[in-house]
């Protein structure tokens, strides 16, 4: 830049010439290097790519063999009760590892590029993921989940964006959606709701962020199901209000609006109604919210209709709660709304909150387990069901 | 001020510092002024010239602003923006007696403005080449301003008047024009604590409070605490001056929909007064009972509600418009116990469609019809909402 050796003295004469000198120096070369350190760090640091072409670094893979480190889906068949059981090369897949001071995690031998990543994900879903054989599902959803952390964590290093991180993420979100509603009711110790939850968000924010640029096929599908899956929240349903156009008005994420609507004016019986038109993915992203619906529901009738000779017939309401008789008896029961013979009596003071725990929510999945007849978990995941 | 050689303009700079004169300095600094537009001052390279006139570390400052001049008659923002971005680094960090006093505070206003302004149109120029994030840029420019603010807040000299607290509110009221520009509304909230636990809060320019009651106001709506907001909004609709129509008209569309959630309809006057008539057939609509117009008003002015993220707010109007559709039923049928069917038939006449008997349940209960057994069954609205 300037040649600062050269410098005249400046005409200010306030101050001690010393002191001002002193300052000039000191202050000039500060900010001269802070300025150069910036360029520096500019120049060495471009966006890291991977050369990984396996779904495991081979580093990794021999680590974690000869330490025993291997996970029971990574052995060679046949040596699963030896000592030290041997990796097979073609079901070793890169494991998710915090990130830490000292470790340097952009070595490009150990990262995969976006390619490597798809059919790292597509290798979960078909082998792992929708395998016959692998029992029991918990283990088999913590195995794919932290590996596709590890797949997240490789796209972030390398900044991976465009259509390649659309078609991992889309596969990730379908993934934890399916699998918030197939571990619903799980033990706490083996699954963690809100964790699914958490990263379920993460991946679907990204998703969301990359639609923003470009064209892509499947946007409505997810924008609808992102606001099935919050529905309530209002930052959910201003961001789907200000979709373009073409996206807003497909039908898809009409019927996503159409039960927020519902949803936000708690009109339960309409939300209901509305829900038997969604598909099994999309019922899946409701399913958490529908607890809440019914309770509504009963709670509103029971205040509505409450009379002393109330007879509600116990079909129709089985009808609007979108159950069959038997789940309806339950629920009722649950809530303290009596039942005589086929009639339900409503009445405002008989309804109480049931106990915490009583009411299972996969006793009441029917609504969303009927529209999975006929459909592979594959086919779902991968978006051609 | 549009011909003076570079000289003149540097020495005009020097004479203002030396006078500790912050309001011509901050002048000519400032974009608003004639003097960006003078040529001579365009320079890419006016390091030496400022070296000779002026002392660190305001030579490095006005270089910048010169070379940020440059680069926007180049109409190149990124780069303008660059260069602002180190003439608001400079001003505070060094312990310079003109930087010390609250004097300077119209310099450090001037130029967070323009960092604001140029952060803006950068990123505007780099999305239309399709480089960059949305927000990107705005983000870093609001770590630069908080920057700016917690020298401000943590100036805890005796004299009050000296103070630098006196910055914190024009830095906080830009800060919330960049996170509602980002849609990161969470992060208003320590600022808003940060003024509300300060002593200073009503000693601020009204103009300035005026601001800060407008973007208050608008995130209590989008936290849905409508009675803090009316509050806000009315202060900063009553207090904002009588020739600033545009403003004046901004906060009105706040203003207006949490007024009527509370129940009071805007007048016909007001409406046409500031170019509101969106509102009118709304205002209307709700008034009467009418849902069918209100559907209408809302698809017919869809797209300016959802610009000003106004159209969920609005939706919620149905509420009191649904009361009030069944407050005439009930007026025309003069019973106490009026029947489902009656309000069934109210709602087919006003085209809602596919509603049947269920679903009327679940609408009185939305608004509070369950009354309707009482004596007086439609309580004033603000004592129930």
């Amino acid at each position: 830049m300037n040649n600062r050796a050269s410098r005249r003295i400046s005409y200010s004469r306030r101050g001690h010439a010393v002191e001002r000198e002193w300052r000039q120096k000191h202050n000039q070369g500060q900010w001269r290097e802070a300025q150069e350190t910036i360029e520096e760090e500019k120049k060495q640091d471009p966006v890291p790519r991977g050369t990984c072409l396996c779904m495991c670094p081979a580093r990794e893979l021999q680590r974690r063999e000869a330490q025993n480190l291997l996970h029971r889906f990574e052995v060679l068949a046949g040596s699963e009760k030896d000592r030290r059981p041997r990796a097979d090369p073609l079901r070793v897949v890169k494991e998710y590892a915090r990130p830490a001071a000292g470790k340097d995690s952009t070595r490009p031998t150990d990262l995969r590029p976006p390619a490597v990543l798809l059919k790292t994900v597509c290798y979960l879903i078909d082998n792992i993921a929708t395998s016959p054989t692998l029992q029991p599902w918990i283990d088999v959803y913590d195995f794919v989940f932290d590996r596709l952390r590890s797949v997240r964590q490789d796209m972030i290093i390398q900044r991976v964006s465009g259509p390649d991180c659309v078609a991992i993420l889309e596969r990730i979100v379908r993934f934890l959606i399916y699998a918030s509603y197939r571990l619903c009711g799980e033990p706490l110790r083996l699954y963690d709701p809100r964790i699914n939850d958490i990263h379920l968000q993460e991946s679907l924010s990204w998703l969301l962020e990359c639609y923003t640029r470009g064209q892509h096929p499947n946007q409505e599908e997810f924008q609808a199901l992102s606001l099935l899956y919050n529905l309530g929240s209002g930052r959910a349903t201003q961001h789907t209000m200000e979709l373009p156009e073409r996206i807003r008005s497909s039908s898809v994420v009409c019927l996503a609006l159409s039960l927020s609507r519902a949803f936000m004016e708690r009109n339960p019986v309409r939300l209901l109604r509305l829900a038997r038109k969604l598909d099994f993915l999309q019922s899946c992203a409701l399913h958490r919210h529908l607890q809440a619906c019914r309770r509504d529901l009963l709670l509103i009738y029971s205040h509505g209709h409450s009379s002393r000779n109330c007879h509600f017939p116990l079909h129709k309401l089985a009808d609007l709660l979108a159950l069959d008789v038997r789940l309806t008896t339950c629920l009722c029961q649950a809530y303290g709304v009596v039942i005589i013979r086929d009639a339900v009596v409503f009445s405002k003071t008989s309804f109480t909150e049931p106990d915490v725990g009583r009411l299972q929510c996969p006793n009441f999945h029917e609504l969303v387990e009927n529209k999975q007849s006929g459909l592979t978990i594959g086919g779902i995941i991968h978006g051609c069901a | 001020m549009a011909h003076i050689t570079i000289n003149q303009y540097l020495q005009q700079v020097y004479e203002a510092i030396d006078n500790h004169d912050g309001s011509f300095c901050a002048e000519l600094l400032s974009f608003k002024h004639a003097h960006v537009a003078n040529p001579r001052l365009q320079l890419s390279s006016p390091e030496e010239k400022c070296q000779q006139v002026l002392e660190v570390p305001y030579d490095e400052m006005v270089a910048a602003h010169l070379r940020c001049t440059y680069a926007v008659s180049n109409h190149d923002f990124v780069e303008a923006y660059k260069c602002q971005t180190l003439v608001v680094q400079y001003p505070y960090s060094v312990a310079q007696p003109f930087s010390l006093l609250s004097r300077a505070l119209p310099v450090m206003f001037a130029v967070t403005l323009d960092l604001r302004i140029f952060a803006n149109n950068a990123e505007q120029q780099l999305l239309k080449k399709g480089k960059g994030k949305q927000g990107d840029m705005l983000e870093k420019a609001a770590e630069l301003l908080m920057g700016c603010f917690r020298v401000c807040a943590s100036d805890n000299r005796a004299g009050i008047d000296d103070s630098k607290k006196w910055g914190m509110l024009f830095l906080i009221n830009q800060l919330f024009k960049i996170y509602f520009k980002i849609n990161k509304l969470h992060l208003c909230k320590p600022l808003i604590r940060a003024i509300d636990s300060s002593n200073l809060k009503d000693d601020y320019s009204m103009a300035q409070r005026v601001t800060y009651k407008y973007y208050v106001g608008r995130k209590a709506m989008f936290d849905s605490d409508y009675k803090p907001a009316e509050e806000y909004l009315s202060f900063s609709f009553q207090h904002c001056h009588r020739s600033s129509q545009r403003n004046k008209r901004m906060i009105l569309i706040y203003l207006l929909p949490v007024k009527m959630l509370l129940g009071h309809m805007p007048s016909h006057q007001l409406l046409r007064k500031y170019d509101l008539m969106q509102f009118a057939d709304v205002t209307k609509a709700v008034s009467e009972g009418n849902l069918l117009l209100l559907n209408e008003a809302l698809a017919k002015h869809e797209t300016f509600f959802i610009r000003c993220g106004i159209f969920l707010i609005l939706e919620k109007l149905k509420i009191i418009t649904y009361r009030n559709l069944f407050k005439k039923v009930y007026q025309l049928l003069k019973t106490h116990q009026l029947p489902l069917d009656a309000f069934l038939v109210a709602l087919k006449m006003m085209q809602v469609d596919e509603v049947d008997i269920d679903e009327v349940q679940c609408i009185l209960n939305y608004t509070d019809g369950k009354y309707m057994h009482k004596a007086n069954p439609f309580p004033p609205l603000s004592s129930s909402s």
